[in-house]
């Protein structure tokens, strides 16, 4: 175990002098550096890698911001173990190279138990390897296109299973539309999702009459909405994403589609793009998530009443946030139920079957996938940015990495005996080993 | 032809707007004073942040126009006597002069509003759309933003042959030294066209918002448009801004409506560059006199 985090140097590491960024209330950029001296023997660090700086620092700010108020809440509680969580800030600056440079530091320097961190496939893929190679562990918030499997990754936001399922059967159903105009940025996430919709419309009967994607950051779509009203669409599925958003919505009703006419169902649009486009433009439209800020439980109202005394009242919470919020409470369980912060330990005792009742209702992290538990939702925009909720499922959706439809032979078992012994064998003994599950 | 086309032949001449309304303060300033604003499509989008400071004010477009101008224009002579008049005959430092600004604008509009995306609607009286021909009813915004690039490029058309202010430019334009020997103050004229150009900047942030998204970073997306326009177009006479706007405009939009965004878009690269080889100076090249 000799590239491995060790618990016993980890304890006995340095005492320095740890900065950790606290953002004030009032301005989000507004910040001070807080230095905690901790005695490294009653505290569990913990890294935070989000970009704080750069272009998706919008977001990923949001996710950081999340994590530390239940790192707080956490640590007024008492701590785990009775011990305190320090978190350990890191800005990659919205760099994917420098997202794994940052996570080589936490796991080698700093030593922390576990990283919260993440937004874009891509940043996350640029640091698996490292966790991989380090035995590290990361937790993953984000909703993201699935088919992946890492032994030191546990990803708590929704795969597309979970907001695809339940989303298309009731568009084709409960609103009655059959006819998809899907539109998309030109990444792989829209891709992938809108490989699910088709294989979804093919099992329920509805027909997809057109399919289009624009240039990342693309700002401009009347062409493509002279190519939806030719289609005979009688619905728009959408997997735009980031400035693109609200152009899009914008633009739609100045070419007179109204929401009631042509109702645009997506998986990705938040509060807070409802809100920059204005009441006019969304009111109407459907957005499946797992987490809304308006959902009904005492959780959430709890959840949305401390984020904004934290960091200010004009703050809106969403999907994403709320999975940051709840995996750092998963997190310190499971430290707690094996009474260590042994990577290995978590990754296989700890984590798995780890429930927590989070502000969209109790969730778990499934025992086999490391992926997590989650309820589905359908929102219709209100003119406040907000939405009312219209559907609720019965009950958590299973997360499914590899959906049956569309892969019949793939999944992925990290119960499974054989995958387990090979996994748990020490780096240095299998130079070829990787932590990604090979199927 | 069919609706459909009609359609989107008027689509394009709406895209070609946008274009020569957010290149046409990028154009001056480069056909007059040399400079490359790297900030240019910063500037648009503080004249996108008045507009919806404007708005939340209660005002609508019609009074974020003006107001934008000057904002930016005054923006535009704060950076020209701060930093660039120390720096005219360095091109490579203006660039990285330039470009800096436009990072400071960045950082300081989220600042000051935050990382948000910020909401801006279209006036109410342009609500809705013009259905005479073809497949969709054209909306009144996009009318009012053809009339709008009409009226800038008819605007400074007059102001560059038509006062003495534009006979100077002209005269300092075709030959600074000598200009400067005649008495021209080549220094003020400069300053005045970087304003100049800076607010019409501002104008097409302003005209822009209700259309498309506002936040800290849309700049650099209009930005690279104004750069092809430019490219394209040259900037040797005012006609390049109009004349490289249609054909990015309408080459663009058509090709995506023939195939898709994606390659409408590549197609539209390719033949920039293959433009360039044959028109190494832009279509309405130009030579200064020595």
């Amino acid at each position: 175990m000799t590239k491995l985090i060790k618990r016993r140097s980890f304890l006995k590491g340095s005492t320095a002098a740890m900065g950790a960024l606290v953002f004030g209330t009032t301005a989000p950029y507004y910040f001070q550096r807080n230095i905690a001296k901790a005695q490294e023997t009653d505290s569990i660090k913990i890294g935070i890698l989000h970009s704080l700086s750069g272009t998706i620092a919008i977001i990923e700010t949001s996710l950081h911001n999340a994590e530390l108020l239940a790192i707080e809440e956490i640590n007024a509680k008492g701590g785990v173990m009775g011990k305190k969580l320090v978190p350990v800030v890191e800005d990659p600056q919205s760099l994917v190279q420098v997202f794994a440079e940052k996570a080589k530091k936490l796991l080698l320097d700093d030593k922390v138990a576990a990283v919260l961190g993440c937004y874009t496939s891509a940043s996350r893929q640029s640091v698996l390897p490292v966790f991989e190679e380090y035995n590290g562990l990361l937790l993953y918030p984000t909703l993201y296109e699935a088919q992946e499997c890492s032994k030191n990754c546990f990803y708590t936001g929704a795969v597309p299973n979970q907001q695809l399922d339940d989303f298309v059967p009731w568009i084709l159903t409960t609103l009655g539309r059959k006819k998809f105009y899907m539109i998309g940025s030109n990444y792989i996430y829209p891709k992938e999702t809108n490989r699910e919709v088709k294989a979804l419309l093919q099992k329920h009967g509805g027909e997809n009459v057109g399919e289009e994607y624009a240039p990342l950051g693309h700002t401009e779509f009347s062409t493509i909405i002279n190519n939806i009203a030719g289609s005979g669409a009688d619905v728009v599925f959408s997997d735009l994403v980031g400035d693109s958003i609200v152009a899009f919505y914008k633009q739609m009703r100045q070419f007179g589609f109204t929401a009631a006419d042509m109702p645009i169902c997506t998986p990705i649009t938040t509060e807070q793009e409802t809100a920059a486009m204005g009441p006019e433009n969304a009111a109407g439209h459907y957005t499946s998530f797992n987490y809304f800020q308006t959902v009904d439980t005492p959780e959430n109202k709890s959840f949305v009443e401390r984020y904004k005394a934290k960091y200010g009242a004009n703050q809106v919470t969403n999907a994403v946030m709320e999975a940051a919020y709840f995996q750092t409470y998963l997190l310190a369980q499971a430290i707690e139920k094996v009474k260590s912060t042994e990577a290995d330990a978590l990754i296989f005792d700890g984590l798995p079957g780890q429930e927590f009742k989070a502000p969209q209702g109790p969730v778990k992290i499934d025992e086999k996938n490391h992926h997590t538990w989650l309820w589905a939702r359908i929102g219709k925009a209100r003119e406040d940015g907000q939405f009312d909720i219209v559907w609720t499922s019965q009950d958590r959706i299973r997360p499914d990495p590899w959906v049956d439809y569309l892969y019949p032979n793939k999944d992925c078992d990290f119960t499974n005996s054989s995958v387990l012994e090979r996994l748990k064998k020490p780096w240095s003994e299998e130079k070829n080993r990787s932590g990604t599950m090979d199927l | 032809m069919s609706q459909a086309l009609i359609s989107q032949i008027m689509i394009g001449f709406s895209v070609a707007a946008i274009l020569a309304i957010a290149a046409i303060g990028l154009a001056i300033i480069f056909g007059v004073a040399g400079v490359i604003n790297m900030a240019h499509g910063q500037f648009i989008m503080v004249g996108a942040y008045t507009a919806a400071v404007v708005g939340q004010l209660g005002g609508n477009t019609f009074i974020a126009i003006p107001i934008a101008f000057i904002v930016v224009a005054l923006l535009g002579l704060v950076v020209e006597r701060g930093i660039i008049q120390w720096i005219y005959d360095r091109p490579l430092e203006t660039l990285l002069a330039t470009w800096g600004v436009g990072i400071i604008l960045e950082v300081l509009m989220k600042v000051i509003f935050g990382p948000e995306l910020l909401y801006v609607g279209a006036p109410k009286v342009l609500d809705g759309g013009l259905r005479l021909i073809g497949r969709l009813p054209f909306p009144y915004y996009r009318l009012f933003l053809i009339a709008v690039a009409i009226v800038m490029v008819a605007l400074t058309f007059w102001i560059i042959f038509r006062t003495d202010f534009g006979l100077k430019v002209r005269a300092v334009r075709r030959n600074r030294a000598m200009s400067g020997c005649l008495g021209i103050d080549t220094a003020k004229i400069d300053m005045l066209i970087f304003m100049y150009g800076s607010g019409l900047a501002g104008v097409a942030g302003a005209v822009l918002a209700p259309i498309k998204s506002v936040s800290t970073t849309m700049g650099f997306s209009y930005a690279v448009g104004s750069y092809m326009v430019i490219v394209l177009g040259g900037v040797g006479n005012l006609l390049g801004v109009p004349t490289g706007a249609f054909l990015i405009g309408e080459g663009e939009t058509l090709l995506a409506f023939k195939y898709n965004s994606v390659i409408g878009q590549l197609l539209v690269f390719v033949a920039i560059v293959i433009a360039i080889r044959v028109f190494p100076r832009g279509i309405f090249g130009y030579h200064e006199r020595r």
